[in-house]
């Protein structure tokens, strides 16, 4: 049954002998979206995109690729870059990219055609036919990234496309993937690096530990981490305690700085106003800039934390009984 | 099927665009020719070599010449009538040359006497020379090289020297060679005959009478029961009899010289796709079945490109050489290839042919997908290497005797059957055997195609490696499992 949602994943878990890779995973990557797969090392995500393209067979759970199983005729309307790069370094690259499209079901002159299109638009042409062996580990990775967008698929899912990319390939892919997304090009792209996911992504999910710690929006990202400003004070001041009594319980230093959360119904104005009342020598005020970067260790560390007292409750009784 | 094909495509331009199929394509009919060559210019190349004979009188020395001669006699024997020196039937030829060399004739003059005057002989290893000394002090500086004997060629070392004395006592080789024994073994010959003569002259029997009793021996002509079906074709054996069974040895070494020549291309190929971490593209755009598939095709096709250029490249020069090709010689060559021809050998044959390569195919690609370095390949490579021997081996047992029990028991055994079928189906076995080993072979293969597409996806897709491999065995073992 073909769908308009290219990737469904429904409570998935997958093991490895006693280890739980993923867990309990469930999203959904509404179509035309570019989606961030956020997560530390090890927290799930190959595995969970190994999942979404059939390579490996969840334990528990269903995923659908356009409302069918991922087989090899739903898999035609997907592009992929697996994680662990590679590619026959004795053939060329317009060869390798041609060879790609047509596994997935593209004539033999389109493929030819398509691979020369996308070597001159990324700069490669003179490189066309060299073999890969001859070229840089960038090259290499850039004609990977064609390989697996030169049958113009509907879903392209990119498993950490950045690494190993200088910054003005960096920014190059990031144009790619906005080309790719114009062209109607739903995405899926996994990776540690949170300002990719930033400038690129509607919407990210981030993992922790094979289990999903969130799914959602930029902003309810952002939400998720909660407002604060940053107050700096001269030395010797205790701004703790000053704010304390004005109802801003949880103040954290950071340096020269310190960092005020603010209560909900309460604003940076009320900060500021606060620290005045209390004759703090203010040096410095700022409301603090959000990152996804601090969500994402937020979260994450909220997630290992809890893992580690989950570890700790169920190892205590054998302590006991030892 | 397009999938499969483009597998197959890529991979077959992948191996005949790397040197080494060209290495391998050019090399090895050379160093098979050579190796074919390597006794014939080892004996060309061999130096004449001067020996000597002391003894009273020329006994000895002449018994030893004769037989030193008799290798050259048999050369120009088999040179002037092949297929019946070779067969030891009658001819006109032959009789007439050895009714000369009886009546003392030269090898040479024996030749002409029967029509052979063309015939080049290779020279003589050996050649008598007098005895520059005749005492084993004086001797010795002729064997060491000190002193020199005089000959046609110029001033030689002495490389033997043969002490005979009279009466019982030792006879005495001396040499500064203790390697090169041929001319030890050709002493040891003459005075065997030597001794026979002396012993039944004693006895009052002329050799003349030996010889006599030889001659009268009686012809063995060998006879085939056939059914009455075929009884139109007589029952002498002839070469269109024996064909087969040398057809059944060419095929069933063509299979094993396939699988041995292929097993390199299937590893390194799938090798160099793990190390290159390109499994997980492919399995996203091919089915497993389909890549398998294709893998195998483009490796056979590999084999049969230098199997055909081979073959190709054999009958030109057949053709180049055909005249010089003795008209027997060509009679036998068709009698066998339209033996290969036959329904029944040909159709069990193309078979165990397709079926024995799927067989091995599949095994050398799983392994293949366990291994990161052809070091680790190589590990796996030696037990399935001994294992490969064992079909070799029981081709020689199938040459001296294609019915040869051992031979039915081990056709039972699957990864044997694909080449033993073969062997075997000259010597008409059952026709529920042929079934039989038949039906086992396709369950085998199936069986084998299964397991190996289970292990290439643990290697290809869960990087199960060579380690793992001694882990499902200890899982295998009735109480490791439990423990497990």
């Amino acid at each position: 049954m073909s769908s308009t949602i290219p990737l469904e994943m429904e409570a998935v878990t997958k093991r490895f002998g006693f280890f739980t890779a993923v867990r309990d995973l469930s999203l959904t990557v509404p179509q035309g979206s570019i989606v961030g797969f956020l997560g530390p090392n090890g927290a799930g995500k190959s595995t969970s995109l190994r999942m979404a393209l059939g390579v490996l067979n969840p334990d528990e759970g269903a995923v659908r690729l356009f409302g069918g199983p991922p087989d090899i005729h739903t898999l035609r309307r997907v592009g992929f870059l697996p994680e662990e790069r590679g590619l026959y370094k004795k053939m060329s690259p317009r060869a390798i990219i041609s060879y790609f499209a047509r596994l997935k079901g593209m004539s033999a002159g389109d493929s030819r055609k398509r691979a020369d299109d996308l070597l001159e638009m990324m700069g490669l042409e003179e490189f066309g036919r060299s073999r890969i062996s001859k070229l840089s580990k960038g090259m290499s990775q850039k004609v990977q990234i064609l390989a697996s967008l030169a049958h113009k698929p509907d879903f392209l899912i990119l498993d950490e496309p950045f690494s190993g990319l200088d910054p003005v390939n960096q920014q190059g892919l990031e144009d790619l993937i906005i080309e790719e997304h114009k062209r109607g090009a739903t995405i899926l792209f996994s990776t540690h690096v949170m300002e990719h996911a930033e400038r690129l992504c509607d919407s990210i999910v981030m993992m922790a530990r094979g289990r999903k710690v969130f799914d959602g929006t930029l902003n309810e990202a952002f939400g998720a981490l909660g407002r604060a400003v940053l107050i700096g004070v001269t030395e010797g001041f205790d701004l703790d305690a000053a704010m304390r009594a004005k109802g801003f319980a949880h103040n954290e230093v950071h340096g020269d700085e310190w960092r005020v959360s603010l209560p909900p119904g309460r604003d940076t104005q009320d900060a500021l106003r606060a620290a005045i009342d209390a004759g703090a020598p203010i040096t410095s005020f700022r409301p603090e800039d959000a990152r996804l970067r601090d969500v994402f260790v937020s979260l994450v560390s909220e997630a290992e934390a809890e893992d580690l007292h989950q570890t700790l409750a169920t190892s205590t009784p054998k302590g006991e009984a030892a | 099927m397009r999938s499969i094909y483009l597998v197959a495509r890529r991979d077959y331009l992948g191996y005949v665009q790397a040197w080494g199929f060209w290495l391998g394509l050019l090399l090895t009919p050379i160093l098979m020719a050579v190796g074919m060559m390597a006794p014939t210019w080892a004996a060309a190349s061999q130096p004449v070599r001067y020996y000597t004979v002391i003894e009273d009188g020329s006994t000895f020395a002449d018994a030893l010449r004769a037989e030193l001669e008799e290798d050259r006699v048999q050369i120009a024997r088999t040179a002037l009538d092949p297929m019946a020196s070779l067969n030891g039937d009658e001819s006109d030829k032959l009789n007439t040359f050895d009714d000369a060399i009886e009546n003392g004739a030269s090898i040479e003059e024996a030749l002409e006497a029967a029509g052979g005057a063309q015939v080049q002989l290779p020279q003589a290893d050996f050649i008598y020379v007098d005895p520059p000394a005749t005492s084993e002090e004086d001797i010795q500086p002729y064997l060491l090289g000190e002193r020199s004997i005089e000959t046609e060629a110029g001033p030689q070392t002495l490389f033997a020297a043969v002490f005979v004395p009279d009466g019982e006592g030792e006879i005495e080789y001396w040499s500064e060679n203790i390697t090169a024994q041929s001319l030890l073994g050709k002493v040891r010959s003459a005075e065997r005959t030597l001794t026979e003569r002396r012993v039944f002259e004693e006895a009052g029997v002329s050799p003349r009478l030996l010889r006599e009793a030889e001659n009268r021996a009686r012809d063995i002509a060998e006879k085939r029961a056939r059914p009455p079906s075929a009884a139109a074709t007589g029952s002498a054996v002839t070469l269109a009899d024996r064909a087969p069974f040398f057809a059944a040895v060419l095929l069933a070494f063509l299979l094993w010289f396939l699988i041995f020549s292929v097993v390199n291309y299937l590893l390194m190929g799938t090798i160099e796709e793990r190390s290159n971490k390109i499994f997980d593209s492919l399995l996203t755009s091919v089915k497993l079945p389909h890549m398998l598939a294709g893998k195998l095709l483009a490796v056979l096709a590999v084999a049969l490109t230098l199997m055909g250029v081979w073959a190709i490249g054999a009958t030109l020069v057949a053709n180049f050489f055909s005249g010089a090709m003795p008209a027997d010689a060509r009679e036998m060559m068709f009698t066998v290839v339209a033996a290969i021809a036959k329904p029944g050998l040909i159709f069990p044959a193309v078979l165990s042919f397709v079926l024995g390569y799927l067989m091995y195919g599949a095994v050398f690609l799983a392994l293949g997908s366990l291994c990161d370095t052809i070091q680790e390949a190589q590990t796996l490579m030696t037990p399935l290497i001994v294992m490969l021997m064992v079909p070799m081996f029981m081709i020689v047992v199938a040459i001296s005797d294609a019915e040869s029990p051992i031979l039915s028991v081990m056709s039972w055994i699957p990864i044997f059957t694909p080449f033993l079928l073969i062997l075997r189906i000259p010597a008409q076995p059952p026709m529920w055997e042929v079934i039989g080993l038949l039906a086992l072979m396709v369950v085998a293969t199936l069986v084998v195609l299964w397991l190996a597409s289970r292990v290439y996806r643990a290697g290809a897709v869960h990087g199960a490696g060579v380690g793992d491999v001694g882990k499902w065995f200890t899982k295998l073992l009735p109480g490791k499992k439990t423990k497990a």
